[in-house]
């Protein structure tokens, strides 16, 4: 009983929006006047741009957050307690502070010089690296807290520089976990609205923003067909992310 | 080349792990760490091996000091606990990573890597991952990976612990045979398996609570353990309190004849192998029986003493008690020692 309360919950939104996309009025119960002409419409022009923009977003605010979250869980294992209980905190602010907020923040912290970023894609971008690097840290660090430092050590004992330990060695284990935090980073990512609508420039809207704002002007059907398209593209693109994963763990 | 650890002190936060061991493990020597679990044993290798740092003390390799040399630049083959071999990497990638690290030619890599797995038995399986490997086909390649850097020290810390009964006994043919491959290369084996430690070491050190207890060649350790620890730690011996009174050693009032009495407070030392049941004896009750193949142990209490165990081995075939039935225990002259009490 509660598995079919819990679908219809789940799954409802998902019928409703696919439904929606493809109807040219819904004043019934049901939808009516099948039409593609909707996705159409989320496929170009505008609408089509949004979609780039996301994913150039996702890539590179995922990107970024798998850098530096890698980064900062391998640095944490070698400072002082202290620090890494700083640090593990500020990672996780933006888990524990609301979107809106930490758009604002960036919005009042860029927006005059020296660091004007206000009105480029960068905001956006940094917004979404900020949002996503807790996630990426938290992964990976949970990953390097499962390996032995055994690996490390016999590496250098074998004669192996820091570099070569560290290229050659913690980051080929590391490899699942990374490729875990970037499809989750980006995921996340493709659909962040509370951050973004806080800080986007009117050049680079993303698909989530542009669904709103349609949403918000009426235009409900192009917005659902859109909604439709964000879903697809975030599925590919994280099954895609899956099967390096698959791949990384085979080996 | 020797190695020599000089009054070596680690400490992890507050815990002391090795407390001022002294050591010295000359080239061509097999010295082995003896010990029980958590006793500084993997600690002392790590010292070694430059994993840790020592929080007092010096460590030297051929005379030179290397207590603040990084591992990289030792030149120590190191086995550790549980292999650690680089899953991403195939076998024979493992063995070339740290003749790679040192960038040697292409062609000398593939030469040395086929001759460290010939001579480790893993030729046919250069192609495989580490996890598709058993246990003691691991170990191979973690000691062929080792040693394919040439190096003058080897340390393996308890590489047998991790096997069943009976490739830890094919393993440990293989380590001998191994030795005798390597006859330069100064070698410290970490192990709580007193066996091991008696098939592979010229000398042993055992070690108790982060601290160095004896050391001796094995042979005299085993035959005149300097402790009482050592002794039961070593071969599990016989621990039996003794009264001395002018030269003559009693046990539960009877006197031994032929043992020499000592100063100070001692036990007295003797294995379960050595002691016989026969006529005229000490008296004792047989408490327990255990059947084990070639051997059987008897657990007996000398009257008088009931709260002493004493451990008996006699060959299996021959006629046994009943467990409960009084006994006459003798315990030959000759394989008896007294050992100083000390802290058991
Ligand atoms: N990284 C560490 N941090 C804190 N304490 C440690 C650490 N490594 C070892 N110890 C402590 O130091 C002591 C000695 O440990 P060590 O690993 O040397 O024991 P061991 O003789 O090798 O035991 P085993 O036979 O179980 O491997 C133990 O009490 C252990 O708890
Ligand atoms: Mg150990």
């Amino acid at each position: 009983m509660f598995a079919i309360v819990l679908a219809v919950l789940v799954l409802a939104p998902f019928v409703v929006v696919g439904a929606a996309a493809f109807s040219g009025s819904w004043n019934g119960v049901f939808p009516s006047d099948p039409t593609t002409s909707h996705l159409r419409d989320a496929l170009s022009g505008d609408e089509l741009a949004s979609l780039t923009v996301s994913l150039q977003t996702a890539l590179l605010g995922g990107l970024l957050a798998v850098v530096f979250g890698t980064w900062a869980a391998l640095a944490s294992r070698t400072a002082s307690a202290p620090l890494v209980r700083f640090t593990d905190a500020l990672y996780h602010l933006p888990i524990a502070v609301p979107s809106v907020v930490v758009g604002l923040g960036l919005l009042v912290a860029f927006s005059r010089p020296p660091l004007l970023l206000n009105g480029t894609k960068w905001i956006v971008v940094i917004a979404h690296l900020v949002l996503m690097v807790a996630f990426t840290y938290g992964t990976v660090a949970a990953a390097l807290q499962r390996t032995d430092d055994a690996y490390a050590d016999v590496a250098a004992s074998l004669g192996a520089s820091p570099a070569r330990v560290l290229w050659q060695v913690r980051l080929p284990m590391l490899r699942p976990a990374i490729v875990s935090a970037a499809s989750l980073s980006v995921a996340l990512s493709m659909g962040e609205v509370g951050a973004t609508i806080m800080v986007y420039p009117a050049s680079w809207r993303t698909l989530p923003v542009s669904v709103f704002a349609l949403t918000d002007r009426g235009q409900t059907f192009v917005a659902a067909a859109e909604s439709l398209v964000l879903l697809a593209v975030t599925v590919v693109l994280v099954v895609t992310l899956d099967r390096l994963r698959g791949r990384a763990v085979e080996r | 080349m020797t190695v020599q650890l000089e009054d070596v002190t680690v400490h992890f936060g507050r815990t002391c792990a090795l407390e001022g061991l002294n050591l010295t493990v000359a080239a061509g020597e097999t010295v082995a760490l003896l010990g029980p679990s958590g006793s500084g044993k993997s600690t002392a290798l790590k010292a070694v091996a430059g994993f840790v740092r020592p929080s007092r003390g010096r460590i030297r390799i051929a005379g030179v000091d290397v207590t603040d040399v990084p591992p990289a630049k030792r030149g120590i083959g190191v086995v550790v606990q549980q292999y650690a071999l680089f899953p991403h990497l195939r076998v024979a990638d493992n063995v070339a990573f740290g003749l790679r690290a040192a960038r040697r030619p292409k062609a000398e890599v593939t030469r040395r890597v086929a001759e460290m797995l010939d001579m480790v038995g893993m030729s046919t399986y250069a192609r495989r991952f580490p996890r598709e490997l058993s246990g003691g086909q691991q170990q191979r390649v973690a000691i062929a990976r080792a040693l394919a850097i040439r190096p003058p020290v080897l340390l393996l810390d308890d590489p047998l612990a991790a096997l069943d009964a009976q490739l830890r006994a094919d393993m440990l043919d293989e380590l001998q045979k191994l030795r005798r491959e390597v006859p330069d290369v100064a070698i410290v084996y970490v192990t709580h398996d007193q066996a091991e430690a008696l098939a592979l070491a010229d000398r042993i050190a055992v070690m108790r609570a982060a601290r160095l207890v004896d050391i001796a060649p094995s042979a005299d350790l085993y035959a005149a353990p300097p402790s009482a620890f050592t002794a039961s730690f070593l071969g599990g011996a016989n621990l039996l309190p003794v009264e001395v009174s002018a030269d003559e050693v009693r046990v539960a009032g009877h006197p031994l004849a032929g043992v020499r009495a000592k100063e100070g407070n001692n036990l007295l030392c003797i294995r379960p192998h050595a002691v016989r049941l026969g006529s005229g004896g000490l008296p004792a009750r047989l408490l327990a029986a255990q059947w084990r193949g070639a051997s059987s142990r008897l657990t007996c209490a000398i009257d008088g003493l009931p709260d002493v165990r004493v451990h008996i081995d006699v060959p299996a075939g021959g006629p046994l008690p009943e467990v409960g039935a009084q006994v006459s225990m003798v315990l030959p002259p000759e394989a008896c020692s007294l050992v100083p009490a000390g802290t058991r």
